[in-house]
């Protein structure tokens, strides 16, 4: 987020990862490990409770991505993206409960709806940066939220949607478990891939330009402007599909997905992961979904959100880039 | 040589057998209970949690059921739905509990209740007041207390005598305030009553002026308030600063009246409230010797009198899993399940006794528990005036 | 009329409370650019340590409202020093997130500590309200008002006429020349994000005692806190006084005569608006620091 006037770089630049080059052969067999791991989790994780955990931090990594969109690569704060998850999720659940459509066209629809929150905000926000940004995403997200809590025709309110649907494919049913997981697994595919393509393409470079130095950006024609509403709208596509995803895997969808607790996690699964890199917001929603669970098991009622607050401090503290970035740069390190 | 080591084996067999035996007898009974011990309304939740405490202390100190004590896996569901259906999930597949009590507030317990049909666990609802928990068509579902609807018909034999002609409605916005005022609403003008403003409070909000500046602008004789007793507290304080001169009626049985006197002092005199347990009265309650001695232990442990009014029900709560446990037989959660449709208890609020509530064939269960009213007069709690002159 | 009436004054009340807010945020925040989120955690602690005051050494009532304020100020400063001075090269976000687990962290352990049931703070004021004409206000809250208003005098003169004062604007305008001026950079930084966090003690000692003291009562102080800042330009201290009393009548004319579901709803809109035709806050002025 870039608070500083025009023209003065706010902070020193992140740090690229991946900046270190190991060995390619260790890195091709962590990856194929990595990837065998991942296709066959289902069978070697045997509680259905870890499966539970990993399924709700892939849905997380999605939104983590998303966000990391504006707020790692633009350098554009929003503390409203709970607003463009709880919209995916009541779109999806009101499409399919309501209108009775498929959930593989409730899905792109809900989607669709998040993306066209995203383009007003973005242009509603045009000239705002920084701390004017954060403010209208934030009163955006207060808006919509009380909407859903006092609109009962359309949202039913408090009482909020029991009895999402399941997804089915064809005559297949989604709703178990190992089963979700394989949809989850590739829509965090799916966001990655399109994160990585519109960093690397000039778009994305386009984006840095508009986080680093704005004034200069504009100054060679870049059309600032045009790429802000743009990272608006995919960050916002992307959380409206993670709204989906979580509206049919938990079957009830309530005005709570507003909560400001929400978009507090995804901050710090993005910063703490490693903003500005592709896989520090995974790797902080893998660790912030588990984290807290975790806790659970190894901690009593009372100790575990003080623990929580605690542990983050120090993971801050300790860790300042975020988790990735300071891998990257141990490997860095290791390298020279 | 043989012989010997035949015996041997055998030896070791049986003891292996009867040391497993001791073992599985011992093993204790695990009871989930999912409540919000963070978070707003972490008050609450902790009571039901003391409550729910001391039940099971009774249940070991007569033995446990079937032998077997009674052990509580606790779990903080942070007020926040996500939560309560990842405490539920980890209490089903970690903890293998048989039955489950919770969530306290209806979001929190709509969304444990696909889980509970996932895995075919029963939960025993102890304080979520929507009423779509019951109709839903989930068979694990047994509720011990009272949907909006059956508290406001608890009311409708007094609402003559209190003389309410026109009544306007505070609630908080939640299922609980908008069930209230939707249920309350109906019942009185059912009986003729002219409803005025139906006014909402967020839930963490602390300033009510302009709701109540409208308010008083209706001309209505009796405002009913739903919400928690901290903002009963700031309404009543604020309805005295606006010098709103009306009569008041709390519903829902949060409001706690020994903490509203002690917080709110002379702005909460006079006015009514529904509850579910009068601890003021023990011995007027159901099971009055029941009531006495679960007002006594409470105190005994230092809990603050004004919980009393919420901890019963995660007392009444393991007490009715117990109790199934014990019908049952086993703690298996179908054979539990089908016993609890069997148990017939008394608890702290009264009887507990399940009957048919929801579709046809996936019928959930629904008690029909006692419905009391209380008032506050010259800084004490007691009986209604219109029930003392009679 | 006396309806409006009732509702302007309650406005004001409600708007001095979130100017209070406000002040101390917009230097931390619109000064020293962190996005305190812990900023109402403070406020929680004000309303607490009087209520500690009172009950355990049985101090005066405004004495124990002073003790707050020593308390939110020391454990501002200490704060400042172990937590933000390590991370003062990082990112913005960086701080934010170290912000963000002391919230979390206070907020629990203001819960271990005193429970989750709120506590009323016993103040000596009558309980019977002022009445002037249709109006009526009961005088805690005129009391708070006062004070408020004072604070938010003393702060200003602070700010704009003291040396200290002065150190800190150059600090934060320039911090280089400051240094070089002989300005000890690193002691602005724990002074300014003490005073910030011993305003926010201030309001929680003051409006403790007018509503009650639970653990998560500074979660809509912080966001109330945040629009305020914003709406008055970031580091602008009569901005945001002014800022806040708008908000306040706002939000008490939309409840009383729009919906009091949407209340807060409608300081959201208004602050969008104000955002899209005024980017830079209402008040802002062209030369502005930060």
């Amino acid at each position: 987020m870039s608070c500083g006037a025009p023209g003065t770089p706010s902070r020193p630049p992140a740090v690229q990862s991946g900046s270190a080059v190991p060995a390619p052969t260790i890195r091709a067999v962590l990856a194929a490990l990595a990837t065998t791991a991942a296709l066959t989790l289902p069978l070697w994780l045997e509680s259905p409770y870890f499966l539970h955990v990993v399924i709700m931090a892939g849905i997380f990594g999605v939104l983590a991505l998303s966000l990391n969109l504006l707020l790692g690569y633009t350098g554009q704060l929003s503390l409203g993206h709970a607003a463009f998850f709880g919209i995916g999720a009541y779109a999806s659940a009101l499409l399919t409960l309501r209108l009775e459509w498929s959930f593989w066209l409730a899905l792109p629809g809900a989607v669709a709806l998040a993306a066209l929150a995203g383009w007003l905000i973005g242009r509603l926000a045009l000239k705002l940066r920084g701390a004017y940004f954060v403010l209208v995403t934030i009163s955006f997200a207060g808006v919509v939220a009380l909407v859903s809590v006092n609109w009962m025709e359309l949202t039913n309110g408090p009482l909020g949607l029991p009895g999402v649907p399941a997804p089915t494919l064809g005559p297949w049913s989604l709703r178990g478990k190992r089963a979700y997981y394989y949809l989850v697994l590739a829509a965090v595919l799916l966001a990655y891939l399109v994160c990585r393509r519109l960093v690397g393409s000039r778009i994305g470079r386009a984006f840095v330009a508009l986080r680093e130095n704005e004034a200069l950006a504009e100054s060679v024609g870049v059309d600032v402007t045009h790429y802000l509403v743009l990272a608006a709208v995919v960050s916002a596509a992307m959380a409206g599909l993670a709204g989906s995803l979580y509206a049919h895997y938990t079957r009830f969808v309530s005005p709570e997905v507003f909560l400001f607790s929400y978009t507090v996690t995804m901050v710090i699964m993005v910063v703490a992961g490693g903003k500005g890199t592709l896989a520090g917001p995974l790797v902080g929603a893998l660790i912030f979904t588990v984290l807290p669970e975790a806790l659970r098991a190894v901690v009593s009622w009372q100790w575990q959100m003080l623990a929580y607050g605690v542990l983050l401090v120090l993971l801050v503290v300790f860790l300042p880039r975020g988790v990735v970035p300071a891998i990257a740069a141990l490997r860095n390190r290791r390298a020279s | 040589m043989t012989r010997r080591c035949l015996v041997l084996a055998a030896l070791v067999a049986a003891a292996t057998l009867v040391a497993s035996l001791n073992v599985s007898a011992q093993a204790p009974i695990r009871i989930g209970v999912i409540e919000p011990l963070s978070g707003p309304v972490a008050a609450s939740g902790n009571y039901v949690r003391m409550g729910a405490e001391i039940a099971r202390d009774w249940i070991n100190a007569r033995g446990g059921v079937d032998g077997r004590k009674v052990e509580l896996r606790i779990e903080d569901n942070k007020s926040d739905p996500k939560e309560a259906a990842s405490a539920a999930e980890k209490l089903i597949v970690r903890d293998r509990v048989p039955a489950i009590m919770g969530a306290w507030g209806s979001s929190m317990t709509l969304a444990a209740m696909p889980k509970l049909e996932e895995y075919g666990v029963p939960m025993v609802v102890e304080t979520s007041s929507a009423a779509t928990i019951t109709k839903r068509g989930n068979p694990w579902i047994f509720r011990i207390s009272p949907p909006s609807e059956m508290e406001a018909l608890g009311l409708e034999q007094y609402v003559d005598r209190l003389g309410v002609r026109r009544a306007d409605f505070l609630a908080v916005n939640t299922d609980w305030g908008r069930g209230a005022i939707s249920a309350f609403g109906d019942m009185l003008k059912k009986k003729g009553v002219a409803v005025g403003a139906a006014e909402y409070m967020e839930q963490a909000a602390t300033d009510m002026n302009a709701q109540l500046t409208k308010i008083k602008g209706t001309g209505g004789d009796t405002l009913f308030l739903t919400t928690a007793v901290e903002q009963i507290t700031l309404v009543m304080k604020q309805a005295q600063e606006q010098r709103l001169e009306r009569r008041i009626v709390t519903t829902g049985g949060s409001s706690s009246p020994t903490q509203l006197i002690k917080q709110a002092g002379a702005a909460a005199e006079g006015s009514y409230h529904i509850v579910f347990f009068m601890p003021w009265f023990p011995e007027a309650m159901p099971d009055g010797k029941l009531a006495r001695a679960f007002v006594d232990e409470w105190g005994k442990r230092g809990h603050p009198f004004e919980g009393l009014t919420e901890g019963f029900r995660g007392h009444d709560g393991i007490a009715t899993i117990a109790e199934a446990i014990r019908v049952a037989g086993r703690d298996e959660p179908k054979a539990v399940r089908d016993a609890l449709w069997r148990v017939s208890l008394v608890g702290v609020n009264g009887p507990i006794k399940f009957e048919k509530d929801g579709p046809a064939g996936k019928e959930s269960g629904q008690s029909k528990p006692s419905i009391f009213v209380v008032q506050i007069r010259d800084g004490k709690v007691a009986l209604p005036d219109f029930l003392a002159k009679k | 009329m006396a309806e409006l009436l009732q509702h302007l004054v309650n406005g004001l009340v409600l708007g001095g409370t979130y100017a209070l807010l406000g002040i101390g945020l917009t230097l931390i925040f619109g000064l020293m650019n962190v996005v305190n989120f812990a900023h109402g955690e403070f406020y929680t602690l004000g309303a607490y340590a009087t209520f500690a005051a009172l009950g355990l050494a049985g101090a005066h009532f405004f004495v124990a409202v002073l003790a707050a304020i020593a308390c939110g100020t020391a454990l501002g400063a200490l704060c400042e020093l172990v937590l933000l001075r390590p991370l003062r090269a990082e990112s913005i976000d960086t701080t934010m997130l170290v912000m963000i687990g002391v919230w979390i962290a206070m907020q629990n352990g203001e819960l271990l500590i005193w429970g989750g049931v709120a506590k009323s703070i016993p103040h000596p004021f009558p309980t019977a309200p002022l009445v002037l004409g249709p109006v009526s206000i009961a005088p805690l809250r005129v009391f708070v008002l006062v004070l408020a208003a004072g604070l938010i005098v003393t702060a200003y003169l602070l700010i704009h006429t003291t040396r200290l004062g002065t150190a800190m604007r150059a600090t934060f305008q320039d911090r280089d020349t400051a240094a070089l001026m002989g300005v000890r950079i690193g002691r602005m930084h724990t002074a300014t994000f003490a005073f910030g966090s011993g305003l926010a003690a201030a309001a929680g000692a003051l409006l403790g005692p007018v509503f009650l003291a639970y653990p998560s009562m500074g979660d809509l102080a912080s966001l109330k806190a945040f629009s305020v800042v914003i709406l008055g330009g970031l580091g602008n201290l009569p901005g945001a006084t002014l800022g806040g009393l708008l908000l306040g009548v706002a939000e008490e004319f939309g409840a009383g005569y729009v919906s009091s579901g949407y209340r807060d709803a409608v300081g959201f809109v208004i602050i969008i608006v104000v955002l899209l035709f005024r980017p830079a806050g209402l008040f802002a002025r062209s030369e502005r620091i930060g």
